[in-house]
């Protein structure tokens, strides 16, 4: 790009070098806060007030952390799901609909499955027939991308809407196991020993731990096992995969269904955790989209997942807080304030691996 | 640059005659590279010069500075006598100079004419189509160049494409065409149609500068070949005094070694036979009835035109397709269609033809490379591969920052020896068949004669070697017995190392 005599080039950089890893997302979220800060003057708020209450809110207060651990939790999950997907570029977007299905089955698990059974057994059986559900939700999906080689984001977004309306039917337009017998459309409670207690009176489960557990297992798994190998070499160059005598129909089967696993055991988490039914204020929160977002801010590293969705989840906290401060702030902005931090957080990334040069140029045509 | 000097003092030239671009003295540096170092260059009106260098010996970067690609750091560019300072390449284009790039820079859903044009400031706002495929056939017809100027240019072939970028040089009026490796890209037969278009463009006045690094073919097309190392200029020499290896030395810095390689010992037993193997696609014969036997201990050359059944070939032999007929074994053991990792474990090693995008994974480190295709357990075993890579990293002098930089950051010739090493050394005594395809394609002569002498030791060490290759020289020089194969059949086999060049020839041909 050429301004004037002044010419501005981006250029690849050989190597980044280890400051840039921390000054680029500080600067990130430094410009995201400007730029938001000329909304919040706009609609005459005081940026200070407001960042401080979202810093206050969604970060740094005891309930406010915890407020944000507690969403984080199957974000986490979500964000994992998007993650061991899209590190293979399989583009899986129905994490949304296969969370809905984790907490289908986790709520069917729960209610049917498991009234007898004591918490230690109760609860793994409700993750585990979620994640068994999530996965079922991304089957067909990935059947047809592996044997036919069908597009994936097209099949398994347009699921998400399938899911959404199920969830909807099983609550509002049936009368199954899964909805409270009771007039006022609601689910049905799953066995109590089929949920977890939180921490004191916080928002925060101990589902958390294990959301954390399953980042650094899978991030040591793939590291090291030959699974997580033949994914490499496959997410890199499928002709060198073939070669090499792998299958990849396989892969592309497994990975598929471990992601639609992992975004159903976030389904699961929710209900074992705070919902404890087939809830759909699930509906509300995207938390499968949000998860997309989170895997990209972490470039599909599993355990900077834990981080980014952490931010994520603070990010929302804060945000609603702000709704309900001494001065309002209209949830429109405190929108706009997320988008403006994940936007930079997204386009530093830029900055870290490409160096941005301006050069004096000659005046065009000075030399005949 | 001593040796420069005296190159153009020792010409036919005097100092009298009026170079059309000259460099002098030109320096060039990239951060950590000085690309060009004191370099002196001079192009006559009407003559076809060659830069000849290894990859990386600093001949395009030198291209770039004469067409105002680049600035010199030092030094100067020369347009007939006088100093130019050219800022940018349209500025060299209003001195004349012109540079057709490796990879084409047109729009693929344009016209050619539209092409031709684009970027001509003088057009008007509305362009008359029928005058503008007038005045690009015209052009095109001049120099003898066919093209239609109608055709879109997503639809034509790299030779085509190539064609309509130096139809964009003349048209837009440039007299000094600086083609940068022009002959990568295309197949024999347009290679021979770019050389004779080179020669009409010679013959009409305009100055010629043909990059590449390919020893063989320049001598013919060159009236003057000057040949770059390192960034410096090593030697130039006139048409009728260059030889292959005098060039080749000037191009490396040592003398080259490239003649014919054969077995020393006796063949061994007979480890790889195909037997009347046949594959379909379509109706179509890909692989026609082909049978042979490769022994221990020698190499077994398969000629032919680039698409008559090379690489089927090779991928039946490696299971990874599996035949229509016949039978292929290997070390006894019958692997018809039983999969590509079976086929390993009866003995077979396999370096494709693609090698970085098939042989090796390109963003995986040499030590993940290394464990490709070998048996992996639960945990993959890093600590062991990376001993290994660190010691063919130093045994075969593979040049890398470390044993865990990613593949596709190394050269051609030091890609092709991590490949090599994994199949050849690294599989040791559990590979006793290897199938190699143009193992030398692209690389520089010094990797040449590199691979060349690897396969020649593993040979020497008892390995039977099926060696698939469209060079045919690489084929003579390596082969103890050879095979044509033309539209998947095998149309010629020799009895011995010595076959009739010329029979070949036809028989690649399919004039057998």
């Amino acid at each position: 790009m050429i301004v004037g005599n002044v010419r501005i080039d981006f250029e690849p950089r050989l190597k980044s070098p280890r400051w840039l890893m921390v000054a680029v997302p500080v600067l990130s979220l430094v410009f995201a806060l400007i730029v938001a800060a000329i909304f919040l003057l706009a609609t005459g708020h005081s940026p200070i007030t407001a960042y401080g209450r979202i810093l206050d809110k969604g970060f740094l207060s005891f309930y406010g952390i915890t407020d944000t651990l507690g969403l984080a939790t199957p974000l986490i999950c979500t964000g994992l799901a998007a993650a061991f997907a899209f590190r293979m570029n399989l583009f899986n977007i129905g994490e949304e609909g296969q969370m809905y299905l984790g907490m289908i089955g986790g709520a069917w698990a729960g209610i049917v499955l498991v009234e007898s059974l004591p918490t230690l057994f109760a609860v793994p059986i409700v993750l585990l027939v979620g994640a068994a559900t999530g996965a079922m939700w991304v089957l067909v999906p990935a059947l047809l991308r592996a044997k036919l080689g069908t597009s994936e984001i097209v099949s398994t977004l347009l699921l998400n809407y399938v899911a959404l309306n199920l969830v909807n039917f099983f609550i509002f337009g049936s009368r199954t196991v899964l909805r409270d017998p009771s007039p006022f459309p609601d689910g049905q409670a799953v066995a109590d020993s089929a949920r977890l207690d939180r921490f004191g009176t916080t928002n925060t489960y101990p589902t958390l731990v294990i959301a954390i557990a399953l980042a650094v297992l899978l991030w040591v798994f793939i590291r090291y096992s030959n699974y997580g190998y033949e994914t490499s070499v496959f997410a890199d160059s499928p002709n060198t995969a073939r070669y090499a005598g792998m299958s990849a129909g396989w892969l592309t089967l497994s990975v598929l269904l471990g992601s639609g696993a992992l975004a159903g055991l976030g389904g699961a988490m929710y209900v074992v955790g705070p919902a404890g039914k087939v809830d759909p204020g699930l509906l509300q929160l995207g938390l499968g989209y949000a998860g997309i977002v989170v895997a990209a801010l972490a470039r599909y590293n599993f355990l900077a997942v834990i981080l980014t969705a952490i931010l994520f989840a603070g990010l929302r906290v804060g945000g609603a807080a702000l709704q309900v401060s001494s001065d309002p702030v209209p949830i429109s902005i405190a929108v706009v304030i997320q988008g403006a931090v994940l936007l930079f957080a997204l386009g530093g990334e830029m900055f870290r691996r490409n160096r941005l040069r301006v050069r004096r140029v000659a005046a065009a045509g000075g030399v005949a | 640059m001593s040796a420069s000097h005296e190159a153009v003092k020792g010409s036919h030239r005097d100092g009298a005659t009026l170079f059309a671009l000259s460099a002098r003295n030109v320096t060039k540096r990239f951060p950590g590279v000085v690309a060009n170092d004191g370099v002196d260059f001079d192009l006559a009106p009407g003559e076809v010069h060659t830069l000849l260098g290894e990859n990386g010996a600093g001949k395009s970067t030198l291209a770039s500075v004469l067409c105002g690609l680049y600035k010199p750091d030092e030094g100067a560019v020369l347009r007939n006598g006088t100093q130019v300072r050219l800022t940018s390449p349209r500025h060299g284009l209003q001195n004349g100079i012109a540079m057709v790039h490796q990879h084409f820079r047109l729009v693929d859903r344009f016209s050619v004419a539209e092409n031709v044009v684009l970027g001509d400031r003088s057009l008007p706002f509305f362009l008359k189509t029928n005058t503008l495929n007038d005045q690009v056939a015209e052009v095109a017809e001049r120099f003898g160049l066919p093209l239609d100027p109608n055709a879109l240019v997503g639809d034509l072939s790299a030779g085509q494409r190539q064609r309509v970028e130096i139809v964009k040089a003349l048209y837009q009026g440039a007299d000094i065409l600086l083609l940068d490796e022009p002959t990568a890209l295309l197949a024999p037969p347009e290679v021979e149609k770019l050389f004779e278009t080179v020669r009409s463009m010679a013959a009409a006045g305009k100055s010629i500068v043909f990059v590449s690094h390919k020893l063989g073919e320049v001598v013919d097309i060159s009236d003057r070949i000057t040949v770059m190392r390192d960034g410096r200029v090593t030697g130039s020499v006139n048409r009728g005094e260059a030889d292959g290896r005098k060039l080749a030395e000037l191009m490396v810095g040592r003398d080259i070694d490239l003649s014919p390689r054969r077995a020393t010992g006796a063949c061994g037993d007979t480890l790889l036979t195909l037997h009347n193997v046949s594959l379909y696609r379509d109706g179509v014969a890909l692989v026609d009835n082909v049978s042979f036997d490769v022994r221990a201990g020698e190499i077994l050359g398969v000629a032919g035109v680039s698409g008559n059944g090379q690489r089927e070939l090779a991928e039946l032999v490696a299971g990874l397709v599996a035949p229509a007929g016949g039978v292929i074994s290997v070390c006894g053991n019958e692997t018809n269609g039983q999969g590509t990792r079976s086929v390993r474990r009866a003995g077979l090693a396999y370096v494709p033809e693609d090698r970085l995008g098939t042989g090796l994974s390109p963003s995986l480190s040499i030590v993940d490379n290394m464990v490709l295709t070998k048996e992996r357990g639960f945990v993959v075993d890093r600590k062991g591969a990376r001993l290994e890579a660190d010691k063919y990293i130093a045994h075969l002098e593979i040049k890398t920052p470390s044993a865990l930089t990613a593949t596709r950051k190394l050269s051609g010739g030091n890609s092709q020896k991590v490949l090599l090493a994994r199949e050849i050394f690294a599989a040791g005594d559990d590979a006793k068949v290897l199938v190699v395809c143009s193992p030398t394609r692209g690389l520089d002569v010094g990797a040449v004669e590199t691979v060349h002498k690897l396969l020649d030791e593993a040979r020497a060490q008892g390995k039977a070697i099926l060696l698939i290759s469209e060079d045919l020289d690489e084929v003579l020089t390596l082969a103890d017995r050879l095979l044509v194969l033309y539209r998947g059949a095998v149309v010629y086999e020799s009895a011995g190392a010595t076959a009739d060049v010329e029979a070949v020839g036809l028989a690649m041909a399919g004039l057998a």
